[in-house]
């Protein structure tokens, strides 16, 4: 007992029940993976030999990569100047704009996918316009190419190249850049050789996230891309599906991850050499994560901030504007951007409410008839139940976890501290597709594949990556030596843990359980593995429907899973409002 | 095989003792299961309400056996992981044709009991529909299908599929199933439009096949992967010929939409009832599928959904209107050809069943 309370007082000690779910859940099913798809214990590389003279899979696994660079490029090429324009915008206007870039982030994956094929289908939103206004005769091939295959892609990974690179620039002392124009740089020379470079870490963990979340992509082309348009990842998940070769899928799946780990390692170590600014070690390629939890951090913090000095950096930088254009052409493009993240949720809502039995837009009528057949619906609301359930779960699970493990972690010497970090977060940085395969092995082995716990494990392993990184950057800023101080008056560890850690790190604990929450609720790939036929969460309902069935109760399913992002961003709001309110009653004290 | 005993061997060494925990939630699982019910995957949307009203809830009232329905689609590698697992979590499948025999093939499936049969039911029953492993639950067809804006009745269409083949006599939107599948694909269409005869299609020539498809690739706007998919475009009227499910396109058809089913040479599938080795209900579920094999069981089926009875007593208990939209109506079987599951599970010299083979195919041929 002794000992155990020991291992406990060691740093290392908090991190053993985070590491012992992923060892088993995830780490140790990697490693047989691997040992699979080299035919252990012969070895041999046959199975990798078999892969690479298959033409077809040569071929998809380059249009993979092509698929991701072009989608990321496309996401930097529009989120850098998003980004640049949120950044310089006025104060309440920022927030507003970061808001509108969260919500589409917060809002589920296939409603947005459908919601494409509803606004480019062949009789969607954008051809019945045209047809209705005798612009076109025939309706344009929208959907099942390419281009609807990176509007799609690009619509699920904008924000979280925004997020990041929002978060970079609001780091920069602008002051620098009015140095450089007071020493007579043009705007542009100010902007490129000064503000780019700054801003140049933002622009590696945007490019990483995207990129590497793209790899793992398979509904989205699927669903708007043409026959060709076809990634690893369906061919996986096909192989999956029909057949039982594990060497095979085990040998796709590695050579998936080995790309995400070339251009990950690549990327990282090449700009971090370049980069001496980066004062924080944790601010690694790995970590691009990081960045965006961090953005709401301070997103949240940015709010009563005294805004003085930026202000008249940026007041000093407007007047060297001599024209106002630029100024209106950055205003339309902003406004385009958020149009285009905000809109195909638009249809969505108005789609709920449609009278017709199809899916058509607009409507022939109004009513609340899709709405009543959810929740009138047991396995309609069966399935929101069970995904509420499993994502409570998996968020008190992970929460206490993974805060053991920050704590933990925020002990530790930096360099251990990143690697470890690194480790634990993995599973939010392998394709999913991988994850997912390694997770769907584990849980056979335990025998807990078709099972909520199975579920729960399973969501649970990218949902704790989540909270040590939320929780992290909370303890970061934390104040180690009022600790100190409720031990000098004698608390005990507990009530000091109780009566002064709790309360600081609050905040961080209710993001880290809201995002829990949302890794979970949302998730459909894992889940479609692991969760056998037995459990039926949310987005399996959905699929299925997807599938099988063509009514807007999607639509009304949709919209619904809309309001949580709003839902949320009150949480955050609140959150903040109480925080804000607190430092406001406790900071006067030490004066008087 | 290989990966079971490596999985196996490197399990034992690894993590025996992490297994030890697990084993409890599973066994109280079973326990729960074992009291007078079964788990029955059914399918989803219309066609899994069919199956409920028509077989689930009667059977619980006649037998106060409950039916836990699920109503999705159960992958054959899921069913194969759930046995080898000895986690068997399902009791009653619909599997398709060529999943089934596969299945029976891999040894997972228990063998139906037709000692529980009375014999004007199996008599009913056709010879083909009735295998050791399972016994067919419908029959459907994928048929051509006409937007009749596009192909009215009194003018020319397309009759054969040589003649969907043929784009400059009859221009128009096409679509047809993908073959990404392999077990499911619009091979046989192929070999027809080449000018095979329905009785020597079997065995396929793959690269004839291909060689056929290449011709029509150039002119499909989309090669469907559901049936939702197909219902909507066909409703959309995006599409002006199509290769559709039946069912989908009879739906359409009853709802007023502009679409007509041309029977002349529809090619025939079932799904086979089946009963997944290891399942804790086996008794239960063979009494399930001798239940929803029943004539009066399958005629009320077909009213729901218009696909064909197994049982051909059903007939006798459909009014001829409904028995006219079903695949299996004696005027439209003579003009169908069956596919032949045995065929796509045969194994190559080179270790690769025909299912593989179409599988392979085609994911070079869409990247061409």
């Amino acid at each position: 007992m002794s000992s155990f309370y020991k291992l406990g007082q060691m740093p290392i000690g908090l991190t053993v029940p985070a590491f012992a779910i992923l060892l088993v859940v995830f780490g140790i099913p990697t490693v047989l993976l691997f040992l699979i798809s080299l035919n252990a214990p012969d070895f041999s590389v046959t199975n990798y030999y078999a892969f690479f003279t298959q033409p077809a899979n040569v071929r998809v696994l380059f249009q993979t990569i092509e698929v991701s660079l072009v989608a990321t490029g496309i996401c930097l090429i529009v989120g850098y100047p998003t980004a640049y324009l949120i950044v310089t915008a006025s104060k309440s206007l920022r927030i507003t704009l970061i808001a509108l870039v969260i919500i589409p982030y917060l809002t589920s994956g296939l409603a947005r996918t459908y919601a494409w094929i509803v606004i480019l289908g062949d009789r969607g939103v954008i051809n019945n316009l045209l047809l209705g206004l005798g612009l076109i005769q025939s309706p344009l091939p929208l959907i099942y190419n390419r281009m609807a295959v990176y509007i799609g892609m690009v619509h699920i990974m904008l924000p979280l190249m925004i997020l990041p690179l929002v978060s970079a620039m609001m780091g920069i002392d602008r002051s620098f850049v009015a140095a450089a124009r007071s020493m007579g740089a043009g705007p542009f020379t100010a902007f490129r050789r000064v503000f780019f470079p700054l801003s140049l870490p933002g622009v590696r963990s945007g490019s990483l996230l995207v990129f590497v979340f793209c790899l793992g992509f398979y509904i989205t082309p699927a669903a708007l891309g043409g026959l060709r348009d076809a990634m690893l990842s369906t061919f996986i998940a096909a192989q999956v599906k029909s057949s039982f070769d594990m060497s095979r899928i085990a040998t796709a799946a590695f050579i998936l991850l080995a790309v995400a780990i070339i251009v990950l390692s690549m990327v990282g170590l090449d700009l971090s050499g370049t980069q001496g600014r980066a004062a924080n070690p944790v601010r690694k390629s790995w970590l691009a994560r990081l960045s965006i939890i961090r953005n709401l951090k301070l997103y949240l913090s940015e709010l009563p901030r005294p805004y003085r000095a930026k202000r008249w950096a940026a007041q000093l930088y407007q007047a060297g504007t001599a024209s106002r254009w630029p100024q209106i052409i950055g205003r339309v493009f902003v406004v385009l951007v958020m149009v285009y993240l905000l809109f195909p949720g638009l249809i969505v809502v108005v789609m709920s409410f449609s009278a017709g039995a199809f899916l058509e837009f607009p409507p022939s009528g109004l009513s609340l008839q899709w709405y009543r057949s959810f929740f009138g619906d047991a396995s309609w609301n069966g399935a929101a139940w069970t995904s509420v359930q499993i994502g409570v779960e998996v968020a008190i699970l992970s929460t206490i976890v993974g805060t053991l493990a920050a704590f933990g972690l925020s002990r530790m010497g930096p360099g251990s501290r990143s690697f470890l970090t690194m480790i634990i977060i993995t599973p939010i940085t392998f394709p999913v597709i991988v994850v997912g395969i390694a997770t769907y092995l584990g849980l056979i082995e335990l025998g807990l594949i078709g099972s909520q716990t199975g579920i729960i494990l399973a969501h649970s392993i990218g949902a704790i990556g989540i909270v040590v990184v939320i929780v992290s950057a909370t303890l970061a800023n934390f104040d180690r030596t009022l600790v100190q101080a409720a031990k000098s008056m004698r608390a005990g560890p507990l009530q000091t843990f109780m009566r002064v850690t709790l309360p600081l790190i609050r905040p961080g604990l209710i993001g880290g359980a809201v995002f829990a929450f949302l890794q979970s609720f949302d998730e459909a790939v894992i889940t479609s593995l692991v969760g056998g036929l037995s459990v039926r969460t949310l987005p399996l309902k959905m699929l299925e429907n997807m599938r099988n069935q063509i009514d807007p109760t999607i639509a009304a399913v949709a919209s619904l899973l809309m309001l949580l992002p709003l839902l949320w961003i009150i949480v955050f709001y609140v959150l903040w409002w109480k925080s804000k309110a607190k430092a406001q009653n406790t900071l006067p004290a030490p004066a008087a | 095989m290989s990966y079971s005993l490596t999985r196996r061997r490197f399990m034992q060494a690894t993590s025996s003792a992490v297994a030890v925990g697990a084993l409890s939630s599973v066994s109280s699982r079973v326990s729960a299961q074992s009291s007078g019910q079964i788990t029955a995957v059914l399918g989803g949307g219309d066609w899994g309400k069919a199956n409920i009203e028509a077989y689930a809830k009667p059977f619980e009232a006649e037998t106060g056996i409950k039916v836990i329905p699920i109503t999705d689609d159960i992958p054959l590698g899921q069913l194969e992981l759930m046995v080898k697992a000895n986690n068997v979590t399902v009791d009653v499948a619909a599997l398709a044709q060529g999943s089934g025999l596969l299945a029976a093939k891999k040894g997972i499936l228990e063998k139906i009991d037709y000692s529980i049969y009375e014999p004007k039911n199996l008599n009913g029953i056709y010879d083909f529909a009735k295998q050791p492993f399972g016994i067919a639950s419908l029959i459907y067809s994928y048929n051509m299908v006409y937007n009749t804006e596009v192909f009215p009745a009194d003018k020319p269409r397309p009759l054969t599929w040589a003649e969907f083949w043929d784009v400059e006599k009859f221009p128009g939107v096409r679509t047809l199933v993908t073959g990404q599948y392999g077990s499911e694909g619009p091979w046989e269409e192929a070999l027809l439009a080449d000018g095979v005869p329905a009785d020597q299609l079997y065995p396929m020539d793959i690269d004839r096949v291909f060689a056929s498809l290449d011709k029509i690739k150039p002119h499909i706007r989309k090669w469907w992967g559901s049936g939702s998919e197909i219902q909507q475009m066909l409703h959309d009227k995006v599409i002006d010929i199509a290769q559709s499910y039946d069912g989908r396109a009879l739906l359409l058809v009853d709802q007023g939409a502009p679409v007509e089913i041309n029977r002349n040479q529809a090619k025939l599938q079932w799904d086979y009832w089946v009963v997944p080795k290891g399942s804790s209900n086996v008794q239960n579920a063979q009494k399930f599928i001798e239940f929803a094999t029943r004539a009066d069981r399958q005629a009320a089926f077909a009213q729901l959904f218009p696909e064909g009875p197994s049982n051909r007593n059903a007939f006798e208990l459909i009014p001829d209107q409904v028995a006219r939209k079903l695949p299996t109506h004696p005027d439209y079987m003579k003009n169908s050809v069956s596919t032949n599951g045995q065929w796509y599970n045969d194994v190559g010299p080179d270790g690769l069943s025909n299912t593989e083979r179409l599988m392979q195919r085609w994911n070079e041929w869409i990247l061409q």
